[in-house]
């Protein structure tokens, strides 16, 4: 019998074969359909679609709505990350220094960690439940005296916008505390004692020797961090009443993107195109950001 | 005590009092949503309590009595995120390994291919990818959230540098002279060796697929294929929904599985964190 023999290394294909194929039907016609579809008017509810060239992102940018998703979204992702990183930054920098020896980091880390993997769901419904007019916020502020009645959190923009901003915070400056640590961790310790012997000061030892090593890593933290928080949908959804109340001050892009879905005709076509221009906005500022952290010396 | 002790020690102390501060705050919400699980709403009216009650039976029986079926959102939450992790696992290793092992033409292009989709937002997909499986008819089922698990390639970006780094090219070597299948030696040569790294990827996976609000909403209409995160929207305590201990135990019920695999697990998800973040 004679076998055709493939070369040994061509088996690679198989291997990658099922992804390859479930990349194209599952992955890759969909964001074709997607940008497909923003450029026509379909629905949900017609079977007839037509083909509206760019009208879809013309109505987008004049609409209030659009403009105040996006501002939203960045507004709250900044205030989140900046003390996040911040934050992180700080007690990682605490937790590897060895001067400080600061014990059970493993077990500091580890509860920081947590909300993390909390269901974001379930966290928006529990801090609505906190800080609804009854709840337990309002008895502690009202008994402790800190305020003179109860009132009403989830009407106050400001509030309420800090409030998903602090849930954000919450559940991810964990992570960023791990991957921050496991980036200084790898920096030779022989680095800084050289640095020790020629005199210099922690401050100066932060910034010329763990700053610019620390910056692929940064560079990583803060694209992964902006790529979420321009898809934040759980927290701000379910924190209100899925409007982005009160008056729209959380609403956020995927929040207008499934308000277009979910509307009574289903107007995917617009949906898509809300889709498609935040993946725009996406991908421009995260290769800004890799452009503007690339490394300039060769 | 020479200056620089002395120094030290105030510093350890705040830092400590910081860290003690932060971790308050952090754990919080979490210590307050469990007691108030246990006790009556009576209770929880009167005020905030820090330690737990003993109404946890009452408080299951009013929230099963309200018509929240959670027994039936939990398995399928379950069952959901067995398949979609074991899917995840198996095929991002098949796929790593294929990348790992074998070097065919195409194989860089395909490694860079798979870094540039992890990028891609899932709004750029969700909107066609719902169209299109409402033209397949394959909307309110669960294989339009399981099947394309198969393409995952943050995972098999992890998986990629793991097996780099776990596997010995000359026991697969070994084995193919004793005669086994391409296919074999990964089934029994590579899954043992790789198997911390794939726990560690089914955890991410499970946690992710547990919590993930988002898609199942877009896709499941029938209540009874409904996950966890969605019937939590119902769980919240107001004006209008009273029963204040049974709900707190409801949200309980979905975070506690997570908090538990946790606490088991920590070592296996933080390493992971720091390996998928570390890829230089």
């Amino acid at each position: 019998m004679r076998h055709f023999r493939i070369p040994r290394n061509y088996y690679g294909y198989f291997f990658i074969a099922p992804f390859i194929i479930a990349f194209l039907i599952f992955g890759l016609y969909p964001v074709y359909n997607t940008i497909y579809l923003s450029f026509t008017d379909a629905t949900l509810m017609t079977a007839k679609v037509n083909f509206i060239g760019l009208k879809n992102f013309e109505r987008l940018f004049a609409d209030n709505f659009f403009v105040t998703a996006v501002k939203n979204t960045w507004l709250i992702w900044i205030l989140n990350f900046i003390p996040q990183l911040g934050i992180a930054m700080l007690i990682s920098f605490w937790f590897t220094d060895l001067r400080l020896k600061i014990k059970g980091v493993g077990v500091w880390r580890a509860l920081f960690f947590l909300p993390n993997l909390l269901m974001p769901a379930a966290v928006a419904s529990l801090f609505f439940s906190l800080f609804s007019y009854f709840g337990p916020a309002n008895q502690i502020l009202v008994r402790l005296g800190f305020l003179p009645a109860a009132i009403e959190y989830l009407q106050n923009e400001t509030i309420t916008r800090g409030l998903v901003v602090f849930i954000q915070w919450w559940m991810w400056f964990g992570q960023t505390i791990i991957i921050l640590m496991a980036g200084m961790t790898s920096i030779p310790v022989t680095l800084y004692e050289a640095a020790m012997v020629d005199g210099a000061s922690a401050i100066q030892m932060f910034r010329r020797i763990t700053l610019p090593l620390l910056k692929p890593i940064m560079v990583y933290i803060f694209v992964t961090s902006l790529i979420g928080g321009m898809q934040m949908f759980d927290i701000p959804y379910l924190l209100t009443d899925g409007r982005g109340s009160p008056s729209s001050s959380i609403l956020t892009n995927n929040i207008l993107m499934y308000m277009k879905f979910s509307s009574s005709k289903g107007h995917i076509g617009a949906a898509s195109s809300v889709g498609v221009l935040i993946f725009i906005m996406t991908c421009v500022c995260s290769l800004a950001i890799f452009y503007l952290l690339r490394d300039k010396d060769k | 005590m020479t200056r620089y002790k002395f120094n030290t020690y105030v510093m350890r102390f705040f830092v400590y009092l910081l860290l003690v501060l932060i971790l308050l705050v952090s754990i919080a919400p979490i210590w307050i949503l469990v007691v108030n699980a246990t006790r009556s709403t009576v209770e929880i009216q009167q005020g905030v309590g820090f330690l737990p009650s003993t109404h946890l039976i009452e408080n299951y029986n009013i929230l099963v009595s309200k018509g929240i079926n959670l027994v039936r959102g939990f398995s399928n939450s379950l069952i959901l995120s067995v398949s979609m992790t074991l899917v995840t696992v198996y095929f991002s290793l098949l796929t790593a390994y294929g990348i790992v092992v074998y070097d065919f033409p195409g194989k860089k292009l395909f490694y860079n291919m798979i870094l540039v989709l992890v990028m891609i937002p899932m709004q750029l997909s969700i909107i066609g990818f719902y169209q299109y499986m409402s033209k397949l008819g394959l909307t309110d089922s669960y294989a339009a959230l399981i099947l394309p698990c198969i393409a995952s390639a943050g995972s098999v970006f992890f998986a990629k540098q793991y097996l780099e780094s776990v596997l010995i090219h000359e026991l697969i070597d070994a084995a193919r002279i004793d005669g086994c299948s391409e296919l074999g030696i990964f089934h029994r040569v590579m899954l043992p060796i790789a198997s911390p790294g794939a726990f560690t990827m089914g955890i991410f996976a499970f946690v992710a697929s547990w919590n993930n609000f988002f898609n199942p909403f877009i896709l499941i209409s029938s209540m009874e294929k409904y996950t966890l995160p969605m019937l939590v929207q119902t769980l919240r305590g107001d004006v209008y929904r009273t029963e204040y201990g049974s709900i707190y135990l409801g949200l309980a019920i979905t975070i506690v599985p997570i908090i538990i695999i946790y606490a088991l697990f920590s070592r296996y998800i933080v390493n992971g964190i720091a390996m998928g973040a570390m890829k230089e």
